[in-house]
């Protein structure tokens, strides 16, 4: 009776920011991520992207509580480096891994319903 | 003892190598430091034991290949089911992503396809990739669906709220890239979000029937099933689909049961959602993947055991073939078919023969469609919103950092 409507999960509340960034003060070129109504989806997938950047020296993300639609991701860069970047440049590779991935889905696609025809 | 410097070595690994006495140990002891530790899978402790132990260099990499590839099935546990292929965990191996790399390793293949199943291989991406977009099909691709239920007349016997529960779950065949999403708030409804449905029927009581007990037979309308929905077009909706674009997926879901003099009368509509909010918006009925398995026989396996070993698994994985002098010989087929149920290890004359592992980068993707949308259509849409969910980060990224600085 008391539940929480469930579009609490994808909308934003009012003023409510979608990435807050913290600096991380006891190490440095460290900050935590802060992301509103994101999920596993997008946490795990950026997460082990990071991992893939050899200047990244951490990175790991967390839901803090299964009812609070966010989570938490926390990077650390070599001293040439910011966490900013590092996850901007996630971003854009994760982007272009997609528009192969679509394109190559869709040649697939074609191919198959040509052979069908 | 010379070894010791060919590497700079962190303190862990010295203490992993000297853990080891065997080659089959200092396995088990990665894997405990790393449970001790947290730390990634060591490429260097595995060096530098294959040198105390005198392994060749050749056997060496393939161990670490295949821990980098595979996941093993073991008797009692799965083993390297992490992704380890990361910057700084393997010497000679680099591991950064490239573009160029990715399009080399990256693959897509059509298994089978139809009209609401469609199963194909992922190939060359993360678990964490994969997973996305299997999370993206269950929960983030919008479709249409009953979401407020009028009443206006309900004698049956099933209760208001059940009925308008089964009601919801309904598949709606209507293109939900054609629809916004209704506002928050909106009780009318606008041409461009809503689908208003009808539901009139009234059960009545056939004239003249020979003796039977059959209600259907009997009573006229008894059944109230999808069949009886009628689409009442919106503002300029008749002008922009055609008759019978909008209808339910199938025309023989049962709704309700009715009784002479019961009678229903209801009005629907039907808006945009996402899984998220409702599991009635999920536009599939399953989507999953699976790992390809991978079998190998480690020796020749002849004779009864040959017909035993192929009872342990899925059939069609196993083949056996007659040899010179009638003999049977077992045979790997197809290990795509297996289940990787681990049947073969209970078995003490089996289980050293076969060794089981699954490609960790390779997925069998089945999407299973409701029948609104085809699953090839769907799985396009997937990539699009995750698209978006990456777009819009960067976007609110670049803006706090403008803000910031």
């Amino acid at each position: 009776m008391n539940a929480p409507p469930t579009f609490e999960s994808f909308l934003l509340f009012d003023g409510e920011k979608k990435i807050t960034i913290e600096k991380d003060t006891k190490v440095p070129n460290a900050a935590i991520f802060t992301v509103n109504k994101e999920d596993h989806t997008l946490g795990n997938m950026i997460c082990s992207q990071l991992w893939k950047d050899p200047q990244v020296l951490f990175s790991g993300y967390k839901n803090p509580h299964p009812l609070e639609h966010k989570f938490v991701l926390r990077v650390q860069t070599t001293s040439d480096y910011s966490p900013q970047d590092a996850l901007t440049n996630a971003i854009t590779d994760l982007i272009s891994e997609f528009s192969l991935l679509e394109e190559r889905f869709k040649d697939a696609v074609r191919e198959r319903q040509d052979g069908d025809i | 003892m010379a070894v010791f410097v060919l590497w700079p070595f962190h303190p862990l690994d010295v203490m992993a190598v000297w853990l080891l006495r065997s080659a089959s140990e200092f396995y088990v002891a990665t894997k405990r430091l790393d449970d001790l530790f947290k730390l990634p899978a060591h490429g260097a402790v595995y060096k530098h034991a294959c040198c105390l132990e005198k392994i060749p260099k050749s056997d060496m990499t393939d161990l670490i290949d295949d821990v980098r590839r595979k996941v093993t099935l073991r008797e009692h546990a799965v083993e390297n089911t992490h992704s380890s292929d990361f910057p700084g965990n393997y010497e000679d191996y680099d591991d950064s992503w490239s573009q160029k790399k990715f399009e080399k390793k990256f693959r897509i293949d059509m298994v089978k396809m139809s009209h609401d199943e469609l199963e194909f291989d992922m190939v060359g991406v993360d678990a964490s990739i994969a997973n996305a977009f299997r999370r993206i099909l269950l929960s983030e691709v919008p479709t249409m669906a009953i979401e407020k239920v009028f009443i206006y007349n309900n004698t049956s016997i099933i209760q208001d709220e059940v009925l308008a529960h089964r009601l919801g779950l309904i598949p709606i065949k209507a293109d939900p890239r054609l629809f916004e999403y209704r506002q928050e708030g909106d009780t009318e409804g606008t041409a461009g979000d809503t689908l208003e449905f009808q539901l009139k029927v009234k059960c009545t009581k056939c004239s003249k029937v020979a003796d039977t007990t059959d209600p259907d037979d009997l009573y006229k309308d008894h059944k109230v099933t999808t069949k009886h929905l009628k689409w009442v077009p919106i503002g300029n909706q008749a002008e922009i689909f055609k008759e019978g674009e909008i209808r339910p997926v199938h025309d023989d879901i049962l709704i309700a049961k009715l009784r002479p003099g019961q009678e229903l009368d209801i009005r629907m509509h039907c808006v945009k959602g996402i899984g998220k909010d409702h599991a009635k918006f999920s536009p599939v009925a399953t989507a999953s993947y699976r790992l390809l398995p991978e079998i190998t026989l480690l020796q020749t396996v002849e004779g009864s055991l040959a017909e035993k070993l192929q009872k342990c698994f899925s059939p069609g994985v196993i083949e056996i073939d007659r040899v010179k002098g009638g003999r049977k010989k077992a045979r790997v087929a197809n290990s795509r078919k297996d289940t990787c149920s681990r049947e073969v290890f209970r078995h003490e004359d089996l289980k050293d023969t076969v060794k089981l592992e699954r490609i960790r980068d390779h997925f069998i993707f089945c999407v299973e469609s409701t029948g609104v949308l085809t699953p090839d259509v769907l799985v396009c849409k997937a990539v699009q919103v995750l698209m978006k969910k990456c777009r819009t980060f960067l976007t609110e990224l670049k803006e706090n950092t403008d803000k910031s600085k």
